[in-house]
């Protein structure tokens, strides 16, 4: 029988065993000998040889049926999703240190979790296709291990430390999956650092039989969501950038960008921006619209007499005595332009940031600073509205970044994530040129409000109406002084961050009750 | 008509015991009951959670702990598995070093394995006491740092410490032989009696030494003739 014939045949039987997974019928590939399974995207691709080679010894169905376990259950189960992936890789990558050696501690823990769970839950053969593959390095000591841990004769043994030690890890505990692999590339590590230097020398890689685990087994909207879940998860910036930076080349492959999902080469990853993006991401901040419609139809705006030919409907009869009669009549001059209307829209928004000495670099650590006016930038982009960023340290002296309102993220992040470090004073000028290219932007100022010209500054907040979120990190005399200085102005919001988890419940929350009362202006 | 969800229909999904299963359980088991001795040691020994560091509180504290874990079956996966334990504060009710060193020497003592090995690079507290007491044809290899009165007592075991240790490493060993790969702080082999210390960096000071050997980086800095033994 053809192996597609089989593969026709086994894969409804697995597809049910596997609670009827959304991927669709595997393909053939002439594929290596040394290699059974390849996964791009959801795509299951079996090795035509390593079935023509493995056939003699093992039934040709039972050899599909195994493979295709193996690659289904990595889908339903481990690694599930790309954010997995990466939690595993970059635990593995704490102990080891070396990207080679993390992607292979990854690759076989994947493995052990995906088979062992396939075995205890599923009717399976893979120990039986265990049992015929090649027992070498790693894989001698995994197939001890699973001797051990599944209860069954590969014709292994021997490592009884190592496997002792491998066979007290619960594999099957997604909680600790992330403890459970550290312990694992712990006993393991050596084996790995001498396979790899084995094929540095030899400059031949010995491949993993059931497949790699890269990138190319997920989709770019996978690979932007793990990122962003990743992003949450870590415990800081440095864990996501030395991970991200690991797989840069395999991200630039894919077509993956900073900006979005893979359209056109896109720019080279920056790990730091890429950081901000995905968390804020997480976070949504609601904005309240205001009742300004821009509205480009006719409106009145001046009475004119009327004269014979011009139209009636414009006629305005409370200043026309009632008559129709050129001279006393008059009619409404119209004229097209901005009106309030009962459609809402989104102001534009004007972002300050602090990047003074004071401030945390967002380069070496979460800075909450750059994390609220990332959301608060994703907040106004998402609402259609524009944004511009005024980022400054000593601006006086020239270390401000002045960007025009436009909507081109990735620009307002590099804008918003540059760091100057020094002094600390703005150049109201550069506001003033902002704030006069959009008709009445929102002002979100974030810092922690050591500016030497801090009262110049509460002056001109006090004289204008722009609404303006004030944001300030930590708790100073320059944040009281600001807070009392602009205490009487309904237009101004005043928060306070302490910690990470403020940014997006005190920003969401203080924003909706800041904006209720402005919706009465209009 | 054909059933449309025919496909749907239960499938003879099996969840079978793998042997995995049972070696996690009995793995916890064990944790539970070596973390069960660690809590009545604790009862015992710090009621208000101070316990002093004194000559005859290590006496009466590893005689409780002889005790506690009389009956239990473990190994040195196990004893490695409670020092992460102590960790860890969701499973500890609270951890005093002293006492916990005690404890952790008493089940080395005991364990059927003639050499043990613990990998404790990732934990984040230091241990005192470690090695206390370690008998003859006992070798204990600890991978990672230490912290104070590091194999005090040995008495005729081998201890290998792949790190660095702090203060009174040593102090009052009878016979034996200790060895950090690395660095030893203040009072080492304080009132020693026999055996060797061998550090493979810098000792900050020795202690006041009755008997046995010291080595500095190769050098034998004890005896030696500047510093002479030392008679209580």
């Amino acid at each position: 029988m053809e192996i597609e014939e089989i593969i026709q045949k086994i894969w409804p039987k697995v597809r049910k065993k596997h609670l009827f997974p959304q991927i669709p019928l595997p393909k053939v590939i002439e594929g290596e000998e040394k290699v059974a399974l390849e996964i791009k995207s959801k795509q299951l691709f079996i090795s035509n040889s390593f079935h023509e080679k493995l056939k003699d010894t093992m039934k040709e169905e039972e050899i599909i049926e195994a493979v295709l376990d193996h690659g289904v259950t990595h889908y339903m189960y481990c690694p599930w999703d790309f954010h997995t992936h990466l939690t595993l890789y970059n635990e593995a990558k704490k102990v080891v240190r070396k990207k080679e050696l993390a992607q292979k501690a990854t690759t076989h823990f994947m493995d052990v979790v995906t088979d062992t769970y396939c075995v205890k839950e599923k009717d399976t053969k893979i120990p039986t296709l265990y049992k015929n593959l090649p027992k070498t390095g790693v894989h001698e000591v995994l197939s001890s291990l699973y001797e051990k841990i599944w209860g069954v004769d590969l014709g292994s043994g021997g490592h009884d430390e190592r496997v002792n030690r491998l066979s007290r890890i619960p594999y099957l505990k997604r909680k600790k999956w992330g403890e459970s692999i550290k312990k694992f590339t712990k006993v393991i590590q050596d084996i790995l650092e001498e396979e790899l230097k084995n094929e540095q020398e030899n400059s031949q890689r010995s491949p993993n039989p059931l497949g790699e685990h890269s990138l190319d087994n997920y989709s770019l909207e996978e690979i932007d969501r793990g990122l962003r879940d990743f992003a949450s998860a870590v415990q800081n910036l440095q864990e996501f950038k030395e991970t991200v930076e690991d797989l840069k080349e395999e991200l630039e492959e894919k077509g993956y960008a900073t900006g979005g999902m893979g359209r056109g080469p896109g720019n080279p990853i920056d790990a730091n921006l890429l950081y901000y993006m995905k968390l804020a991401e997480s976070y949504t901040l609601p904005l309240r619209k205001l009742p300004i419609e821009k509205r480009g139809d006719l409106h009145p705006h001046s009475h004119m007499p009327w004269e014979i030919g011009k139209p009636f409907a414009d006629i305005d009869v409370w200043t026309s005595f009632g008559k129709i009669m050129p001279g006393i009549t008059k009619i409404w001059k119209k004229r097209e332009g901005e009106t309030y209307g009962e459609l809402e829209g989104t102001p534009n928004c004007l972002i300050i940031i602090d990047s003074s000495g004071s401030m945390i670099n967002p380069r070496e650590r979460l800075s909450y600073a750059v994390l609220g006016a990332a959301c608060a930038c994703n907040a106004y982009l998402k609402n259609e509205s524009t944004v511009a960023v005024y980022n400054f340290s000593d601006a006086l002296r020239g270390n401000k970044i002045v960007l025009d309102f436009n909507q081109e993220k990735e620009q307002i992040y590099q804008a918003i994530c540059r760091y100057f470090g020094g002094g600390t004073a703005l150049d109201l000028n550069d506001i003033q040129f902002l704030l006069s290219q959009a008709g009445g932007p929102d002002i979100f100022i974030i810092t922690d409000m050591q500016i030497t010209n801090l009262e110049k500054l509460i002056e001109f907040f006090n004289q204008i109406e722009n609404r303006v979120t004030a944001v300030h990190l930590g708790h100073n005399v320059h944040s009281t002084r600001f807070k009392e200085g602009t205490d009487k102005k309904r237009n101004i919001s005043f928060f306070n961050i302490k910690n990470k988890e403020d940014i997006p419940k005190i920003v969401l929350g203080k924003i909706k009750e800041y904006l209720a009362p402005t919706a009465e202006w209009g | 008509m054909k059933n449309p969800f025919e496909a749907f229909q239960q499938t003879d999904g099996r969840k079978r015991e793998i042997p995995l299963d049972k070696i996690l359980k009995f793995k916890e088991e064990t944790l539970s009951k070596i973390l069960k001795g660690y809590e009545d040691l604790l009862k015992n020994e710090a009621k208000d959670l101070v316990w002093l560091m004194q000559y005859s509180t290590v006496i009466k504290a590893y005689s409780i702990a002889e005790k506690k874990i009389e009956g239990i079956e473990y190994t040195a996966e196990d004893i490695e598995e409670f020092c992460y334990a102590l960790d860890r504060s969701d499973q500890i009710p609270y951890l005093i070093t002293g006492p916990a060193g005690v404890y952790i020497s008493t089940l080395c003592n005991y364990a059927k394995e003639e050499e043990i090995t613990l990998h404790l690079r990732d934990l984040n507290v230091k241990i005192n006491l470690l090695g206390y007491r370690l008998p003859p044809n006992k070798k204990l290899i600890v991978e990672g740092n230490v912290g104070d009165f590091t194999g005090i007592g040995l008495d005729g075991g081998e201890l290998i410490i792949e790190g660095s240790g702090k203060n009174y490493t040593g102090a009052g060993m009878k016979r034996g032989k200790i060895i950090i790969r690395h660095n030893l702080g203040f009072n080492t082999g304080h009132g020693m009696t026999g055996g060797e210390i061998i550090v493979g960096g810098r000792i900050k000071g020795l202690g006041k030494i009755v008997g046995g050997k010291i080595f500095e980086r190769e050098h034998l800095i004890f005896p030696n003739e500047g510093v002479k033994p030392f008679y209580f």
